[in-house]
């Protein structure tokens, strides 16, 4: 396994997209909307921050530029995290994190197409990675230098859509598209060990023909450099960065405990859980 | 038929280079001039039609017009989720044709049949359901399914049936019925489609029987369907699909609203086929092979 680390980056430190501010965004959505999926949006922060800050171009700031790249968010179920992104975009307003969930509300619990900034309607897993691959098919035809990439979780990997897409993927040489494996080890109802083992992940798109690095999901910088690095890899080929995350991260009584895929917060466990993303007092 | 589709098809993909046909590894032979003249508008998907499904949806969300190309068991049976949330959900404009509907391929069993494809799609909302007579309906169907800027299933039956129209069709218009034979007001009027409206006419004619093609099975003209009940003492639909949530319910859903009306409804019973044969075997097994229509056809007149 080849594991990337690298110095912080002193961008990492800017206010934007602050992997803290950008978790009690989500806590603020779960708590307002009663809604459970607050670990899968935690393992994700630190993959979408990075994203966001450093590499996705949206032209005129708009999320529906022609012009733009593709964020596909095939694990729908970590919506939330896409959400405070596009909160610090300023594509959605307090009214969307405080009313989340309200009656007639356009924000659901699972990515939806039809909210400028997502574009994949998912939570049925395995359709957002192949449409990203049409996607990225159709940008390759137009010869332009947008990219797609394509975040899914570890336990979607089940879905032999994501196969059947890698294999389209590597036959035609799209190398405008990363897919990002959210690998927080865990899905619905146990660890994906347990439930039905991934094996050896690099190796096996590596063996479908994509350019893979794995890296630490939590460390922003590592994450910036791997993505520099896959895209300066290997013409021709896609890219594949395994992320190994930590479900619920962030807060301590929520790491690596599934039961926070479905468990809604109340008053004391969201106060705790604001508490515990400033264990110096340092609220943002 | 299937000369008529591969004709426009090629035709509109010359026309507009955006045109992209995607094929899960089926239509050996039906493609040659398409991949010769447009070889870069090709895209075999391989055996991967939810894929397929999926990346079509991709490809029509920047700006190209994907046309997916598989047997009817497969595009739209086996990639109906795609459909609903990746293409229909969106309302993209992608072009689903589904080939070797209904009982085209007796001889191979449940696995290549497909008598419920009709009824899957017209459930998903926004999707419009097309289920061509003959090569003039094909071609303007092809040429109507393009124009849609929303997805279309293009449903493609027993291609050798006959014509049933003597010209071309210039523009099909939404939802619209066609006759194609007037009869006695005092007999059921036939409402079919597809690979059965061949049969239709040829068993309304010696009855003196009005005959309509149903090009749209989605959607469906009310105004129409209530002209063609209130025209004739009942109404027969005619179609190779099941009789649940295939034509026969959509004629009936507008009659029971609307103009109340007895409708025999004949299509495949509720059941999967239990022999292999030809084609007219297969149709005589699931009781739509033509003798057996006109017989329930007399009845339902004599009953009457």
């Amino acid at each position: 396994m080849t594991m990337r680390t690298a110095p912080k980056a002193s961008k990492s430190s800017n206010r934007q997209f602050n992997p803290t501010h950008l978790r009690r965004m989500v806590l603020e959505m779960a708590y307002a909307g009663s809604t459970v999926h607050i670990a899968c949006a935690f393992s994700i922060i630190e993959l979408v921050s990075v994203l966001y800050r450093n590499h996705l171009n949206y032209p005129g700031n708009n999320p529906s530029a022609e012009g733009r790249d593709y964020l596909v968010l095939s694990k729908g179920h970590g919506v939330m995290a896409q959400y405070a992104c596009m909160y610090e975009m300023g594509w959605l307003n307090d009214s969307h994190i405080q009313g989340y969930f309200a009656d007639g509300s356009e924000l659901k619990g699972l990515s939806d197409s039809r909210v400028p900034g997502l574009e994949v309607t998912s939570g049925s897993l395995g359709h957002g990675f192949s449409v990203g691959v049409g996607i990225a098919k159709g940008l390759q035809l137009k010869s332009n230098d947008q990219k797609v990439y394509a975040i899914t979780g570890d336990g979607e990997l089940n879905e032999g859509t994501i196969w059947e897409g890698a294999l389209f993927a590597a036959h035609h040489q799209m190398d405008n598209l990363m897919l990002i494996v959210d690998k927080n080890n865990f899905q619905a109802m146990g660890t994906t060990d347990d439930v039905l083992g991934m094996g050896d992940l690099s190796a096996k798109f590596r063996s479908f023909g994509f350019e893979t690095l794995e890296v630490d999901g939590h460390d922003e910088a590592a994450i910036d450099l791997a993505i520099h690095q896959l895209w300066d890899t290997s013409v021709g080929k896609p890219k594949a960065l395994i992320a190994h995350t930590v479900k619920g991260k962030g807060v301590p009584f929520m790491e690596a405990d599934n039961r926070w895929h479905y468990t809604r917060l109340d008053a004391q466990t969201f106060a705790d859980a604001i508490n515990s993303l400033y264990p110096k007092g340092d609220c943002y | 038929m299937r000369d008529a589709f591969s004709k426009a098809l090629v035709e509109l993909a010359v026309a507009d280079p955006k045109l992209l046909l995607l094929t899960g590894d089926h239509g050996y032979a039906l493609f040659d001039e398409f991949r010769k003249r447009c070889p870069d508008q090709y895209i075999n998907a391989g055996i991967a039609e939810q894929n397929m499904a999926g990346m079509a949806a991709g490809l029509a969300r920047v700006s190209f017009r994907p046309f997916v190309y598989g047997l009817a068991a497969f595009v739209p049976i086996r990639t109906i989720e795609q459909i609903k949330l990746d293409i229909a959900h969106d309302d993209l404009p992608v072009v689903l044709i589904g080939d070797g509907a209904g009982f085209v391929y007796s001889h191979l069993g449940t696995s290549h049949q497909s008598t419920e494809d009709i009824a899957c799609t017209r459930a998903i909302p926004g999707i419009k359901v097309l289920s061509p007579a003959d090569r003039h309906e094909m071609a303007a169907c092809l040429d109507y399914a393009y124009a849609t800027q929303g997805p279309v299933y293009l449903r493609i039956g027993k291609s050798n049936c006959g014509d049933v129209h003597s010209v071309p069709i210039d523009t099909l218009q939404t939802g619209r019925l066609i006759k194609l034979r007037d009869g006695r007001s005092d007999r059921p009027g036939l409402i079919a489609t597809g690979s059965m409206v061949r049969a239709a006419t040829d068993i309304a004619q010696p009855r003196e029987l009005t005959v309509w093609s149903a090009p749209f099975i989605k959607p469906l003209s009310v105004d129409d369907v209530r002209t063609a009940a209130r025209s004739c003492s009942s109404l027969v639909t005619l179609e190779e699909h099941s009789v649940l949530n295939g034509l026969g319910a959509a004629v009936t859903e507008i009659t029971s609203e609307h103009s109340p009306t007895q409708v025999l409804r004949i299509g495949v019973p509720d059941r999967f086929s239990e022999y292999c044969g030809t084609y007219d075997y297969l149709l005589f097994e699931h009781g739509i092979d033509i003798e057996t229509v006109a017989r329930r056809i007399d009845d339902f007149i004599t009953a009457a």
